[in-house]
């Protein structure tokens, strides 16, 4: 879980002597109930082991106790051990030595995957020595490593983007089967099953991690008597219907202008192209066809068709309302958005990863606090067809997957030496597993949930924690994972170049400088073909296709 | 040698053929190796051997191999007077290894098609760089912005001029306002993007928009439009810097005789006359040194507006190292990168010294 949601969550639900009571009562009756199940149904008893053990590490070191200390990652490390010592015997690995480089944000992550790792280190008798990287070094450390050849890693926290730029480079062990099977694939939610994690049909990837955007609207504009109307906007026409509508209204919390949704306008390293994909996505982003940014045969952008267009065109719409938009929104990058602007009670409609709900409760810049819904993607009543290339009136949805998450990948160097190759897919094994996944989406781990069995509220109200929070904060993620029409990112080699070119053309096009959208849609698709053709034409087809499962 | 050296030579160097042979011998043979070493390197990263070698420190190796030989060579080919050379020659050798072969090696990398990303690392491609920063409009937007960056600086250097005249006058706590006055300087850009940037002039709440409105300022921005944004970066760049200026001003005002200013005063000369006559002209010499340092500070430009603006709005702040920064680290196109780079120093070297030269011949009929 992400730091800033657990303390949204301690702070909402003060802990009192009775619903600490509760917690533990229902505790000890999921346990007593694991039991009486084993006996008398079908369930077997590994299940009933998992249920307790999951209750147990729940307790680690307890909802509403502070936050956990490494002395806890390591109990829970050990006591998440069943599944190694099921496939590994002790002291199997003695002497063999592997570096994992990972991140060290917020003092998480690799933190975290220490403390883990200690407890199996110590029965398996292998040595882990640690890479530790800030977020904005990790991009250039990776690819430099790749570029000298230089990779001096055995095991390797990365995002499911660079897959292009390590699988597809053959830089990746292929997983083995036995990995699948201990950390439990299926469980895994639907957009996180392959493709992603495989290159050319070969798995690589141990999930961590799960990203989306979600729609995030202020429940105080929405309703009857409302100034927003009387129901959340749907889609990206009602989106920008209500955001003109309201110009010249007041803001029903801060008497200040009332402003709809808020565009980041501003580039944000790449990463402010999620935000225009959110709303073209619902345009382009067709259930029959899993490729919505470019021709997976020829590489050729789909990003001047006509849906994106339609898409950069709703917000020159926005831009060209006085008044849509605060003052400065040309200015206003995506944490500007969210931070600055949303949850400091400016505009009423944002879309964002999980955190922003959270913060609104507890960020002490926040004022928006209780008037805080979710969703999924505003959809589209019409949806463009890239292969008939005619719209069609149909509603579509298609919530963005940015980002897809952190996983654990295993390098090349071990390929050779099987002993080590198996104790490095055994430590990553460990790190993703069932149940240790539980307690990591549950405390502050810098990680999502991303597993089917994350979303059994059952286990959270019975750890202590206040199911409706819960339910809300959980829900609008389960949706988006397990919408049959999400829209996953290309996992191809250099992608954020073709996000930061993007980012550079639109700053150009919002700000007047191109003459229309289609104009700055052609300029974006002008740039994408310099960097395919720069990177390589015929690999970058060849690997598209290959992230694609085609 | 000359007669003079003779009387700080304190002893006698009686150099023999066999030393001079084995000085000679000494330093050619650490040169051939060093070359020696570096052509197998070549091969070896080309493909031509087989070596196997996994890096290039055997070259560096030999390299420092060398110059450890070329200074003892100096010793025992000239004696004394190579002793002497040693208190130059080390720091000679490390300017060349960490400043000269890296900007042979980025020459090297300037001209090659080079995108990290790419499968097949570094190629040669000739002038395709420079063709393609030819027709690179953002480069070319963002040189013609610096143009408007460096204007500025001469009404910097008018207020930091005005500071500095204040300063140096007879005012009430002038050595706090000396330390007040340099704290801008002391703030780190990054977070003077921070605390000014996006804190102080944010268009809501912040205390400067604020203030605007109650000037009557309906709808206060300070980056929306692509003349007030590079206003308002020029004046929070400026802010910073004015200090910098104003301090060597002020120590150029503090070294003029407080006689000449007397005796213009007994002449009956106005305050205004005696500043032009006197003041100015006396202070020319420190005026272009800092505005030649601050003309290198400003043409580095790059922290305030990439936290700020990104370069936006469409281009407006742009700066050309906020420009490279993007094309270098966001899209990780280091030969492109490094090209736009190199021609820009050339640029700012070629600039400096015309501006130099200008500003010699522009003080010497003064002197």
């Amino acid at each position: 879980m992400k730091v800033e949601i657990y303390n949204a969550i301690m702070r909402r639900q003060r802990m009192t002597r009775r619903s600490v009571l509760r917690g533990a009562a229902g505790l000890g009756a999921m346990a007593a109930l694991g039991g009486v199940a084993t006996g008398v149904s079908v369930r077997p008893a590994w299940a009933a082991d998992s249920a307790a053990l999951r209750a147990q590490i729940l307790k680690i070191p307890g909802v509403g106790m502070g936050s956990p200390t490494d002395a806890d990652w390591q109990k829970v490390g050990e006591m998440c051990l069943g599944p190694t010592r099921e496939r590994v015997a002790q002291g199997e690995f003695a002497g063999v030595e592997l570096t994992f480089m990972g991140l060290n944000n917020q003092n998480l992550h690799n933190f975290l995957f220490r403390g883990f790792l200690k407890p199996w280190e110590a029965y398996t008798g292998a040595r882990i020595n640690w890479i530790d990287l800030a977020q904005a070094d990790y991009n250039a450390r990776l690819q430099q490593s790749i570029a000298t050849g230089t990779v001096d890693f055995d095991i390797l926290e990365m995002g499911a983007p660079f897959e292009g730029d390590t699988a597809g480079r053959g830089l990746l062990d292929e997983m083995p089967g036995w990995v699948s099977e201990q950390i439990d694939e299926s469980d895994l939610v639907g957009y996180l099953q392959p493709p992603v994690g495989t290159w050319d049909g070969k798995k690589y990837r141990v999930t961590i991690d799960g990203d989306c955007h979600t729609f995030a609207y202020r429940t105080d504009y929405f309703g009857e008597g409302a100034i927003g109307g009387p129901e959340v906007p749907r889609t990206w026409q009602q989106v920008n219907a209500v955001s003109k509508a309201l110009v010249g209204k007041t803001d029903p919390l801060t008497g200040l202008p009332a402003h709809g949704y808020l565009d980041p306008l501003k580039g944000w390293g790449g990463f402010g192209f999620y935000f225009i994909c959110n709303r073209a996505a619902a345009y382009v982003k067709h259930p029959d066809d899993p490729a919505w940014l470019f021709d997976p045969d020829t590489m050729k952008p789909r990003v001047n068709n006509p849906g994106w267009v339609q898409a950069i065109q709703d917000v020159m719409d926005l831009i060209n309302t006085p008044g849509a938009y605060p003052p400065d929104q040309i200015n206003a990058d995506p944490g500007t958005t969210a931070f600055a602007q949303f949850l400091a009670g400016t505009g009423s409609m944002l879309m964002w990863w999980g955190d922003v709900g959270s913060s609104a409760r507890t960020s002490d810049t926040s004022v928006v606090g209780d008037v805080v819904g979710f969703g999924i993607n505003p959809g589209s009543e019409r949806r463009y067809n890239h292969a008939a290339g005619a719209w069609e009136e149909t509603y579509n949805e298609a919530p963005v997957m940015a980002y897809i998450g952190w996983g654990l990948y295993v390098t090349k160097r071990v390929s050779g030496d099987a002993r080590k190759r198996k104790a490095a897919w055994s430590a990553a094994a460990h790190l993703g597993g069932r149940d240790i996944s539980l307690w990591m989406s549950a405390y502050p781990s810098g990680f999502q949930p991303y597993r089917n069995s994350h979303f059994n509220y059952e286990e959270w109200e019975a750890a202590g924690y206040d199911r409706a929070y819960v339910e809300d904060y959980l829900g609008s993620n389960r949706d988006s994972y397990n919408h049959p029409n999400a829209a996953i990112e290309p996992r191809i080699p250099g992608i954020f170049q073709y996000y930061s070119v993007a980012e550079d053309e639109l700053a150009k096009g919002f700000a007047g400088q191109y003459g229309s959208a289609q104009e700055t849609a052609d300029a974006i698709a002008a740039a994408w073909e310099r960097i395919t053709d720069q990177i390589g034409r015929e690999s970058q087809i060849a690997l598209y296709k290959a992230s694609l499962g085609l | 040698m000359s007669g003079g050296d003779h009387l700080h030579v304190v002893t006698g160097d009686a150099i023999g053929d066999r030393r001079r042979a084995f000085g000679l011998w000494l330093v050619r043979g650490a040169g051939a190796l060093v070359a020696l070493v570096a052509a197998v390197q070549a091969l070896d990263a080309a493909g031509v051997v087989g070596l196997g070698l996994g890096n290039w420190r055997p070259t560096l190796y030999a390299w420092v191999a060398f110059c450890i030989c070329l200074c003892w060579g100096q010793v025992i080919l000239h004696g004394e007077q190579g002793k002497r050379s040693l208190f130059v020659l080390p720091a000679a050798l490390f300017v060349v290894s960490i400043v000269i072969f890296p900007l042979i090696f980025a020459l090297g990398i300037a001209f090659s098609n080079w995108n990290l990303s790419s499968p097949d690392g570094r190629q040669f491609n000739g002038l395709d760089n420079l063709r393609q920063m030819w027709g690179d409009p953002f480069y070319w937007n963002a040189l013609r912005n610096m143009v408007f960056y460096t204007l500025a600086i001469a009404v910097e250097y008018a207020i930091a001029f005005g500071l500095a005249l204040l300063l140096n006058a007879q005012i009430r706590a002038r050595k706090f306002f000396r330390v007040v006055f340099l704290l801008p300087l002391m703030l780190s850009p990054v977070a003077v993007s921070w605390m000014i940037g996006k804190s102080m002039l944010e268009a809501r709440f912040g205390p400067m928009a604020r203030f605007a409105r109650w000037l009557g300022w309906e709808n206060p921005s300070f980056f929306g439009t692509p003349e007030i944004a590079r206003a308002t970066i020029m004046v929070m760049d400026a802010w910073t810097y004015i200090p910098l200026m104003m301090i060597m001003i002020l120590a150029g005002l503090q070294a003029i005789p407080r006689e000449l200013n007397e005796a213009a005063e007994v002449d009956g000369a106005s305050a205004w006359r005696r500043f032009w006559e006197i003041t100015f002209p006396l202070m020319l010499p420190v005026s272009i040194t800092a505005i030649l340092i601050r003309i290198i500070f400003k043409l580095k430009l790059a922290d305030i507006i990439i936290n700020v603006t990104a370069g936006g709005p469409g281009g407006a702040t742009d700066s050309v190292t906020s420009f490279i920064f993007r094309e270098y680290r966001d899209r990780s196109n280091v030969g492109y990168g490094t090209l736009l780079a190199i021609f820009y120093l050339v640029l700012i070297v070629v600039a400096m010294t015309v501006l130099i030269k200008l500003a010699e011949r522009w003080m010497r009929p003064r002197y």
